[in-house]
């Protein structure tokens, strides 16, 4: 029977409160949980058929519960949904070979947790918002019309001109918007990956790892951001397992 | 899983939750953007893919087309040429994906991690 790994993690504290927690928790399929160790770390693992490995919304939901209740009392490193070797003895090989760089990850996340944060708007209204105050300080989308004759082939390019000004205008606003965000989370010497425009409506996707004392200073001050930028939506989701920030080529 | 992960959302961006969770169903669910090239649909399989490379180039050109025309280094003839230029392929691109049933979102195809093309 194959072997489904759940997540690294490190037990040099506590090695039986990882076997009692795995009493308490079954995996996909109602599977019993066990852990694999090498010296200080362990892959929580459960047995499974390959059959049964169906990536559907209730097996992800199981597979992270297991993952998240891990990482309520350990440092780990999550695995993605599908992680499976053929044995014991193969898990133990894979810990033992990247045993240092796992051991690296973990201290990277350790006393850490991940928040993610999505910043949404209304496209067109945020746009023709900003698009106005721009024309009334600089008069940058008006000059470029009033300037050139009139043709069916000029009118087309004006019409173009002004999308391409409308979206530097609103990509200029969100880069603004990253640029404080990101001088905020340096405070904190937080880890961070932050994504743009994911969406028309999605303009900011972002993932940080920080230090679990600091949860409320970032809810305080995503909530400052809120009030600040009252033509956005900022919704701040976590702690998670540090699913993004686990860097390892599995050897 | 702890049922509620959201630690704030207090916008009042006049967003409905539909509007939101259509989003996140669009982050997650990217069926619809995947190509699906198989031995019964290879013709518009292939077309879908031809057709996503010729708009993401089109509209490369397109971008860098405005940036000079913003910069100013392009005559009145040359703006003229360029605004005709770009409204045949605009026409064009418009009767192939016609012709071959696609919409403009059945061309974003989503990269994965790197997010959608266009």
């Amino acid at each position: 029977m194959d072997k489904m790994i759940y997540s690294i993690l490190s037990v040099k504290k506590d090695p039986e409160k990882l076997d009692t927690l795995l009493r308490s928790l079954k995996g996909i399929a109602g599977a019993d949980l066990y852990a694999v160790s090498s010296d200080q770390i362990s892959a929580v693992v459960s047995d499974i058929n390959r059959p049964d490995l169906i990536a559907n919304n209730s097996n992800a939901i199981d597979y992270a519960g297991v993952i998240e209740t891990l990482a309520r009392k350990f440092t780990l490193l999550p695995m993605r949904f599908g992680s499976v070797m053929d044995s014991i003895g193969s898990i133990n090989n894979m810990l033992v070979k990247n045993y240092s760089e796992i051991q690296n990850n973990l201290q990277k996340v350790e006393n850490k947790y991940e928040f993610g944060l999505k910043v949404f708007c209304d496209p067109e209204k945020l746009m023709s918002e900003l698009s106005l105050e721009s024309e009334a300080t600089n008069e940058t989308l008006q000059t470029s019309y009033s300037e050139m004759k009139t043709s069916v082939y000029r009118e087309y390019v004006n019409e173009k001109l002004k999308e391409h000004k409308k979206e530097e205008i609103l990509l200029s606003y969100v880069d603004s918007v990253i640029a404080e965000l990101t001088e905020f989370l340096s405070q904190l010497n937080t880890l961070k990956k932050i994504k743009k425009m994911t969406s028309a409506k999605n303009i900011i996707d972002a993932v940080f790892l920080l230090k679990k004392e600091d949860k409320n200073e970032l809810i305080q001050a995503v909530e400052d951001f809120q009030s600040k930028y009252p033509r956005l939506n900022f919704i701040l989701t976590g702690p998670w397992p540090p699913y993004n920030f686990v860097d390892i080529t599995i050897k | 899983m702890s049922k509620n992960k959201i630690l704030c959302n207090t916008g009042t961006v006049d967003l409905s939750i539909k509007d939101i969770s259509d989003e996140f169903d669009q982050i997650i669910n990217k069926e619809e953007s995947r190509l699906k090239l198989s031995p019964d649909n290879a013709d518009s399989g292939l077309a879908k893919l031809v057709l996503t490379l010729v708009e993401l180039i089109r509209k490369l050109v397109e971008k860098q087309a405005m940036r000079r025309v913003d910069g100013g280094s392009l005559t009145d003839d040359e703006i003229e040429r360029l605004g005709e230029t770009l409204m045949k392929l605009e026409m064009k691109m418009e009767e192939l994906k016609k012709y071959f049933n696609l919409t403009d979102r059945d061309l974003n195809i989503n990269l994965g991690p790197l997010g959608d093309l266009m």
